[in-house]
């Protein structure tokens, strides 16, 4: 694995101060909090910091992390010293409910693209999905995974869908790591594949509920729950907002002017729709239903656009200047009142 | 190593669903009294009473995790992330807006 350097991650010195650490963290985190930012990658940088400042924030992990020395560089091969963790005491939880260890993650469907990238993660960390390094160091089975309470926690992560699955409803793969203990005593990652099936006519933001796939808790006890936050990927053709669907739709100029039944896509599949003669460039017309499915269901709107054809032929010349000198129509005649 | 293959059926929490208030404040990183906050800020409209028996419908998921995650990852207060929330939405909503203006006035 790659070692991690999360004082560079953070943009700090190595001899910061826990203040100078959490002031950092703030700053990088508002610049690329993926609820706000539109920076490129911004996601994947916020969960580097999280990482970052998960450990440099505690003191005992920071010790720790700081006692592999200052020589390594960022994305070096590393290997965890063997006798990493001992000689430390341990707080035991280090105050957060969670414990350090990510007991699993989501991965990438085997062979299905549209994950966004964030796994499921720990309900303590949150919308992230630490890195190998992080969890070969503090992850479970590290002396840093004490004291996590044994409670069943719910994980998170988040689903990119395109329209079209949302539309139809969709199947994904996931890949789910959780820790287990072996008859030794030591902790080891297992991973299980579940196959989800998502209905119809989610929205941007909903929530999946996977009952029982989240962290067990220790003993017998129940497992928490896994959900999945919807994300639809934006789409070729068609703006979503709520259920409701728009697409910019061309017309000819005759279409718009004298009425026309043109053939519309859906995402339900093509649909006829009337043109009402006088339309005009930028009206909208309603195909109530045909967004994506729900109680009730949403509406496409039809955001018409008028084109004009080249006058790139004689013909096409012709009748342009049969218009000039036939139509009495001035487009500026609101700029001279 | 893989285990087996499970197949889940995927609860969506929608429309009719509605959610009790401890664990609202689980699915959003929240605490009771900021849940009571929101109501009162008009960003949630929950059922019942006491507050900690409240029932609140699913829709308002996605907007209070938004809100659970800016509080916990900037460190804002509730009115700050409600404030937040409001001003990403009209952000959202300005987008979208300047890209169907945009469609409808490019060659393409």
């Amino acid at each position: 694995m790659e070692f991690r350097d999360y004082y560079k991650v953070l943009g700090v010195e190595r001899a910061a101060s826990a203040d100078q650490i959490k002031a950092a963290y703030r700053r990088l985190a508002r610049k690329y909090h993926p609820d706000v930012s539109k920076e490129p990658n911004a996601e994947a940088r916020f969960k580097e910091m999280q990482e970052a400042y998960e450990v440099l924030k505690d003191p005992e992990k920071r010790a720790a992390y700081d006692e592999l020395g200052a020589n390594w560089k960022a994305g070096e091969q590393f290997r965890p010293p063997p006798d990493w963790g001992t000689g430390f005491e341990f707080s035991g939880g280090a105050g957060h409910a969670g414990g350090a260890g990510r007991a699993a993650g989501a991965r990438r469907g085997a062979g299905r693209s549209g994950w966004s990238g964030a796994g499921a993660e720990d309900g303590a960390f949150a919308e992230q999905d630490f890195s190998e390094f992080f969890s070969s160091l503090f992850g479970g089975g590290s002396p840093f995974a004490r004291g996590g309470g044994g409670a069943a926690r719910d994980h998170h992560a988040r689903v990119g869908l395109e329209l079209e699955e949302t539309y139809r409803g969709t199947t994904r793969t996931l890949e789910l790591r959780r820790p287990e203990v072996k008859p030794d005593g030591s902790v080891e990652l297992r991973t299980h594949t579940v196959r989800v099936t998502i209905p119809p006519g989610v929205t941007e933001g909903q929530l999946i509920r996977l009952a029982g796939q989240g962290a067990p808790a220790a003993g017998r006890g129940q497992a928490g729950d896994l959900y999945l936050e919807v994300h639809v990927q934006p789409h070729r053709l068609f703006a979503l907002e709520g259920r409701d669907v728009t697409l910019t739709f061309p017309v000819a100029p005759w279409e718009a002017a004298l009425g026309a039944s043109v053939t519309v896509p859906t995402l339900g599949g093509s649909v006829e729709m009337h043109i009402p003669a006088g339309a005009q460039s930028g009206q909208s017309l309603r195909l109530r239903g045909r967004g994506l499915p729900g109680q009730p269901p949403g509406d496409q709107y039809v955001q018409l656009k008028v084109v004009l054809p080249p006058a790139s032929s004689p013909q096409a010349k012709a009748l342009y200047e049969e218009m000039r000198g036939k139509l009495d129509f001035d487009p500026r005649a609101n700029l001279s009142r | 190593m893989a285990g087996v293959t499970h197949r889940l059926e995927a609860h969506v929490l929608g429309e009719g669903d509605w959610i009790g208030a401890t664990e609202i404040c689980r699915l959003c990183w929240l605490d009771l009294g900021a849940v009571m906050e929101l109501a009162e800020l008009g960003v949630v409209a929950p059922r019942g009473t006491p507050p900690g028996e409240w029932q609140i419908p699913a829709t308002a998921l996605p907007r209070l995790r938004v809100i659970g995650r800016l509080m916990r990852d900037l460190g804002v207060n509730v009115s700050g992330a409600a404030l937040a929330l409001e001003l990403l939405e009209a952000r959202r909503q300005l987008e979208r807006r300047i890209r169907a203006l945009e469609l409808l006035v490019s060659d393409h």
